[in-house]
């Protein structure tokens, strides 16, 4: 027993899509697009109730889009005698690109790992895309082990510059912002070619070739003080390859390189957190640090058990922190 | 679980991943079925019921056959809210990962590679591989960079494998050295730093231990016992709390999420103020350093002055 829609029916969009795929992915020579709008159900029922062409098309190329969106690979074949005629051009989607390969399957084991792995997102859109990737592969129907208990790892994301820097690392296209450089009072707009993101110290990096300063360049997320803007400028996509290795040895260069002498106060908060990271200097500490603000905030949490010996700029901002800390607690002061 | 509304495409999205799933599981409970698809049971049925009339292209106008169309047993839906889908058209396998999947994938799996006991098999390395292979695009590259593993967290995680109970050293600021015993029940791992939760001995309850504060850790062989204990959640405020009132910049507050999960912002435009709870008064003065003069601790009026004279000794160091 069936229950199939009446020509009243209205189509749901939903509906009109998942036919789409399935005629795409039932066809090999491929569908030309009259063949679609007089046969896909959802555009067969508007051809029929006699709507317009263009509109029809325009349907098609929206949902074509959308759909590739999700990451169907839409095929299209093109006249032979005419690549550039698309009125003849057929429409598929190559059975073996749209599946996940049949050799691909995952062990007990590993679906156990994969399911910690998928669930370290906290409320970000990273934690909706993996949770979809992980229900594709639970529907594989393979065995897991039980589940991995007693870690509860977590990244935090709340860049709102993330999604718009991925989806143009994505599509290898150029990128606009103002960004709020260390020691700088106002913002610098920028021109990035982005190529890789990187978490380092719990702090989120894009790193990219800066068109500006014609080299390769890091960026702190939170220093970015505009919405990102993609562009339409398009880049090399192999200019990706390695980009993340290339992010992070840059990032432990600048650490190897920023050094800062520091007294702590043993015992302290300051001792403890520090000589994780130090190595020992004649008079006190070396700690590398990557951004002079972002270290400069830890220290002046630190208040008394830290004191800054070198660098001056370090030591001028951990001044600056607590003389601003004061003013706005003493009386007289913002209450 | 939620009732929030999605797009057409996202809808599309579920039902392509619907019918794999379904035709692997045989027969599922549309409550099972909604959990993981993290939908309602109502959008569930629709989405279900919305397959039934899907299916092949009609030929030459004609209007597509019974077996054209997915289709599914009705009788279990309708009398026992069971699914079984009973005739399919097409996308049996599951789809490729979108590019975006698997980068969210791909990043957490090197987060997973750090932990002591899960990433030390060559199981991660072919996970990755599999995942690349398996997406429909190149992600883009989101690395998270990996944090090094000490002795003391080796040593937590061995305890918590085992079942025992570890005793260590616990420093917490402004306070005096401790010596614990904990049965561990949880390592958090957040922003790159860990917190250790288990039932502490000493103090009869469940306790949270940043493992930067923890030295000289020894397995015990006193099996673990209040492993059952409610686990608060990481920064979950608890009774014995204190309370302050902050003003805080606009620009900070997303920075101190953590701290104001639970607690009303409250006002707009540049300055907002917040009620928070904290487990120590005197860890404010460090919040408020920290983000200098972005965030003024108002009351209590013990606390407000100790920030300031927090500062005032941070300050005489230079003088």
């Amino acid at each position: 027993m069936s229950r199939v829609a009446t020509e009243s029916t209205r189509i749901a969009p939903e509906e009109r899509l998942v036919n789409l795929v399935v005629a795409l992915l039932a066809t090999d020579q491929g569908l030309t697009k009259d063949t679609i709008l007089t046969s896909v159900s959802g555009y067969r029922e508007q051809s029929e109730a006699g709507a317009g062409k263009d509109a029809l098309e325009k349907m098609f190329e929206r949902d074509k889009e959308n759909l590739r969106g999700l990451g169907v690979p839409i095929e299209t074949i093109g006249d032979f005698a005419d690549p550039d005629d698309l009125r003849e051009a057929r429409y598929r989607v190559p059975t073996s690109e749209y599946e996940l390969p049949v050799d691909i399957d995952f062990t007990p084991a590993e679906l156990a790992v994969l399911n910690l792995a998928g669930g370290v997102w906290s409320e970000s859109s990273m934690s909706s895309q993996a949770r979809s990737g992980l229900r594709k592969i639970r529907a594989l129907g393979n065995e897991v082990d039980a589940p991995i208990i007693g870690y509860s790892p977590r990244i935090n994301l709340r860049e709102p510059a993330f999604a718009p820097l991925q989806r143009a690392i994505e599509q290898a296209r150029e990128v606009e912002f103002d960004y709020l450089k260390a020691g700088d009072d106002t913002p610098g707009r920028r021109r990035v070619r982005p190529l890789a993101l990187l978490e380092y110290e719990g702090r989120w990096h894009v790193y990219g070739f800066d068109r500006d300063q014609d080299a390769e360049r890091t960026f702190l997320l939170s220093r970015i003080a505009s919405s990102v803007q993609v562009t339409k400028r398009g880049f090399d996509p192999s200019l990706r390859d390695g980009a993340g290795d290339k992010a992070l040895s840059g990032l432990h260069a600048v650490a190897a390189r920023q050094q800062a002498l520091l007294e702590v106060a043993p015992g302290t908060e300051a001792a403890l957190r520090l000589s994780r990271r130090a190595s020992d200097a004649e008079q006190g500490i070396r700690v590398p640090y990557v951004d002079v603000h972002v270290f400069a905030d830890e220290l002046a949490s630190y208040g008394p058990e830290v004191r800054v010996v070198q660098p001056d700029e370090l030591r001028e901002q951990v001044i600056r922190r607590l003389e601003r800390t004061l003013a706005a607690h003493t009386d007289g002061g913002p209450r | 679980m939620s009732d929030k509304p999605l797009l057409a495409t996202d809808r599309a999205a579920l039902i392509l991943q619907l019918v794999p799933y379904l035709i692997g599981k045989g027969e599922v409970s549309l409550a099972e079925a909604a959990d993981e698809f993290d939908v309602s049971e109502a959008q569930m049925r629709g989405m279900v019921e919305k397959l039934t009339v899907i299916g092949l292209p009609g030929d030459g106008g004609f209007w597509q056959m019974a077996n054209d169309l997915f289709d599914i047993d009705w009788d279990l839906l309708d009398e026992h809210g069971v699914i079984s889908i009973t005739n399919t058209v097409g996308l049996e396998r599951t789809p490729r990962l979108t590019a975006r999947e698997a980068a969210a994938l791909l990043a957490g799996l090197q987060l997973a590679a750090t932990l002591p006991g899960v990433g030390d098999s060559g199981l991660v390395q072919g996970l990755l591989a599999k995942l690349a292979r398996g997406a429909s695009g190149v992600p883009a590259e989101v690395i998270v960079a990996p944090e090094a593993v000490d002795d003391v967290r080796v040593a937590v995680a061995a305890a918590l494998r085992d079942g025992v109970a570890v005793s260590f050293t616990y420093k917490a600021p402004d306070a005096p050295v401790t010596t614990r015993t904990v049965d561990p029940v949880k390592v958090h791992i957040a922003s790159g730093q860990w917190y250790l939760q288990g039932w502490c001995h000493l103090r009869q309850a469940m306790r949270t231990f940043h493992l930067d504060r923890v030295s000289d850790v020894r397995p015990t062989d006193i099996p673990i016992a209040h492993s059952g204990e409610h686990v608060p959640d990481l920064f979950e405020p608890s009774e014995t709390d204190a309370v302050a009132d902050l003003r805080i910049r606009a620009a900070v507050v997303p920075l101190l999420a953590d701290y104001l999960d639970r607690s009303t912002v409250t006002g707009s435009g540049e300055v907002r103020t917040a009620q928070i709870r904290v487990a120590d008064e005197r860890s404010l003065k460090r919040v408020a350093a920290r983000h200098a003069g972005d965030v003024e601790v108002q009351g209590p009026e013990s606390a407000r002055r100790a920030v300031a004279a927090w500062a005032e000794a941070g300050l005489d160091q230079y003088r």
